[in-house]
């Protein structure tokens, strides 16, 4: 009977969706939700942070007559983290603010996804976007400084590990701060913050003292440690306190966005 | 589909909901309300009456300060998850769906809603062709009208239904003519078993398309019944509108008015049959003193008991 077929289409459930189907189910779809409403954006977000990757490690080389080659390691190995970081603190709160401001956000926080399976394909987008170029970034540096490369399968783990914590910061601030505005301004104190402020394109001795220090309890100096570890041979000692540096931040960013999304007032 | 005393409580229920934001501003004062499965429920009321407060504690993005909400066996409250598998939502505001393409928005939302893809994909083509938007099919969001794209949105919310479907103005901006598509397909979700919230301050519209109904006012019901239940009060009265010349004040209001409103340039009072040669003179008078340009006297609607029972006027512009 074809029209007993059509009728549980519009019948409301009688049951409710637990369990692993229903988190990849979430995931799956938000997944596709996500890369649908960036369609117009992803490739020139992926090509914008190609050309800030491949113009840092280009760029570099200007202020010297004959770039040191430690300072080009530090610069090949640094610029893709700067750019995963700026872009995991950038995109989640910049959407995130958009919807705020331009209405629908409600409708999105009303669907029924699991909280981890929204973040998890949040955090699938920003790979996404962020890979790509810093694979570029990195030949780009390779063919024009040679720097001694040691590429160990680490770099996996490290690139994961990087850009969840990036992303799950940029998504705590996006969805724990209600007024979009304040978003927008604390993501601009951000990037400033990463860009002058925190030693990832040079080492931190070359900081004072008492700057050295609070990055070593921040995430970002040890973001470019696990990176750099993975890259190169001997350049990074005590990486195993960078990897837990930078898994604690972004556990607890984590579960603060998480948190943030299932919040009611 | 109605609940029988027997048979499981399947109605969704608000039982003394009471919301007090920080800063002491109560926008729900004990409301209390149930929805059967299969019923069309209006909830009327004026901007800041607390209607939206109410829809967002029942979707989770609020928590009520004291009170209970709940869909057959399940607390709304405690288990905001399940709330939102067991609502769908229509916002007020416009869909972000910029990016997509129509029949992608609609499939993705029931896929996230837990509709399997074919029926997801089979449903979403029967809504297009019920709400009339065959020709946006493959448009992308940012090049639709609103109206359309407010069908969209209603697509979106009820392709794969919740037991309590909730609509936040679903007809904004929408033509007249896919209005009436649109209220065949709320109807067609009542007759499916769904209980049907509809959020509105449109009264000539909710007259038509509700069984029940609330007119909501400062966060509490002020009243509650079918269309004709409310509209008895006024029965054997009449609405006399009179259009004021821009710039004039208020003229005080006779005796026999039971009750007076001024919106913009429009003044709306209300008064029993008898009093209806008085009320020609007077609205005479005015036009003759110079203070009114015309006026009509009429039979009163649900809107006069509207107006009689928050001192709005629907869909309301008030100055």
């Amino acid at each position: 009977m074809t029209t007993a077929a059509l009728a549980p289409a519009a019948a409301p459930p009688t049951t409710l969706r637990s369990g692993s189907s229903y988190w990849l189910t979430g995931y799956s779809a938000m997944l596709r939700w996500h890369l649908a409403s960036l369609r117009m954006w992803l490739a020139l977000m992926m090509m914008v942070q190609i050309l800030v990757g491949v113009g840092y490690v280009l760029g570099f080389a200007l202020f010297f007559d004959e770039i040191p080659p430690l300072a080009a390691l530090w610069v090949s190995t640094g610029t893709p983290v700067l750019n995963l970081v700026l872009l995991g603190l950038l995109l989640g709160p910049q959407l995130v603010a958009g919807t705020k401001q331009q209405g629908g956000y409600d409708f999105v926080q009303a669907l029924p996804v699991p909280r981890s399976a929204a973040t998890a394909a949040w955090y699938t987008v920003t790979l996404l976007a962020g890979v790509p170029a810093m694979v570029v970034t990195l030949v780009t540096a390779e063919l024009r400084y040679h720097p001694a490369f040691v590429v160990s399968p680490m770099i996996v783990p490290a690139t994961l590990l990087v850009v969840f914590t990036g992303t799950m910061m940029g998504y705590a601030i996006a969805h724990a701060i209600r007024n979009p505005m304040t978003t927008q301004l604390i993501t601009q104190v951000l990037v400033f913050v990463v860009m002058g402020f925190a030693p990832i394109l040079f080492p931190a001795q070359q900081m004072p003292a008492w700057l050295a220090e609070v990055n070593e309890w921040l995430p970002l100096a040890h973001m470019a440690a696990v990176i750099r570890d993975a890259l190169t041979d001997g350049l990074v000692t005590d990486v195993g306190r960078s990897y837990v540096v930078v898994a604690v931040w972004g556990v607890a960013s984590g579960w603060l966005a998480v948190r943030a999304l299932g919040r009611r007032l | 589909m109605r609940a029988t005393p027997t048979a499981i409580d399947r109605a969704f229920r608000a039982d003394d909901v009471t919301k007090v934001y920080k800063g002491g501003l109560r926008a729900n004062d004990g409301l209390t309300l149930r929805i059967e499965p299969g019923e069309v429920y209006g909830l009327l009321g004026p901007n800041g009456a607390g209607k939206s407060t109410l829809v967002k504690q029942v979707i989770g993005l609020l928590a009520p300060t004291s009170g209970s909400l709940a869909i057959g066996p399940y607390d709304l409250v405690a288990q905001p998850d399940v709330a939102r598998q067991l609502c769908s939502y229509l916002p007020q505001a416009q869909m972000p769906i910029d990016a997509f393409r129509v029949t992608e928005a609609i499939e993705i939302t029931g896929r996230i809603r837990g509709g399997q893809p074919a029926v997801v994909r089979r449903r979403t083509g029967e809504l297009i062709e019920a709400l009339g938007i065959e020709e946006w099919r493959a448009a992308m969001g940012m090049k639709l009208s609103g109206g359309v794209r407010r069908l969209v949105g209603f697509a979106m919310a009820v392709v794969v239904p919740g037991r309590l479907v909730i609509l936040d103005e679903p007809t904004n901006d929408v033509d007249p003519l896919r209005r009436r598509l649109l209220w065949q397909q709320v109807r067609a979700l009542s007759d499916e078993g769904c209980a049907v919230m509809l959020v509105t301050h449109n009264v000539l519209e909710a007259e038509k398309a509700v069984d029940r109904l609330a007119v909501v006012m400062d966060g509490r019901i002020v009243a509650e019944g079918t269309p004709s239940s409310l509209k008895a009060e006024d029965r054997g009265r009449l609405r006399l509108q009179v259009m004021l010349v821009p710039g004039t004040d208020t003229p005080a209001s006779p005796a026999w008015v039971h009750s007076a409103v001024r919106v913009g340039n429009s003044l709306i009072a209300g008064l029993a049959e008898d009093d209806a040669a008085h009320a020609i003179a007077w609205a005479q008078g005015l036009i003759d003193a110079g203070t009114a340009e015309e006026y009509a006297l009429g039979a009163s609607t649900l809107e006069d008991a509207y107006i009689r029972l928050t001192g709005h006027v629907s869909d309301d512009d008030e100055v």
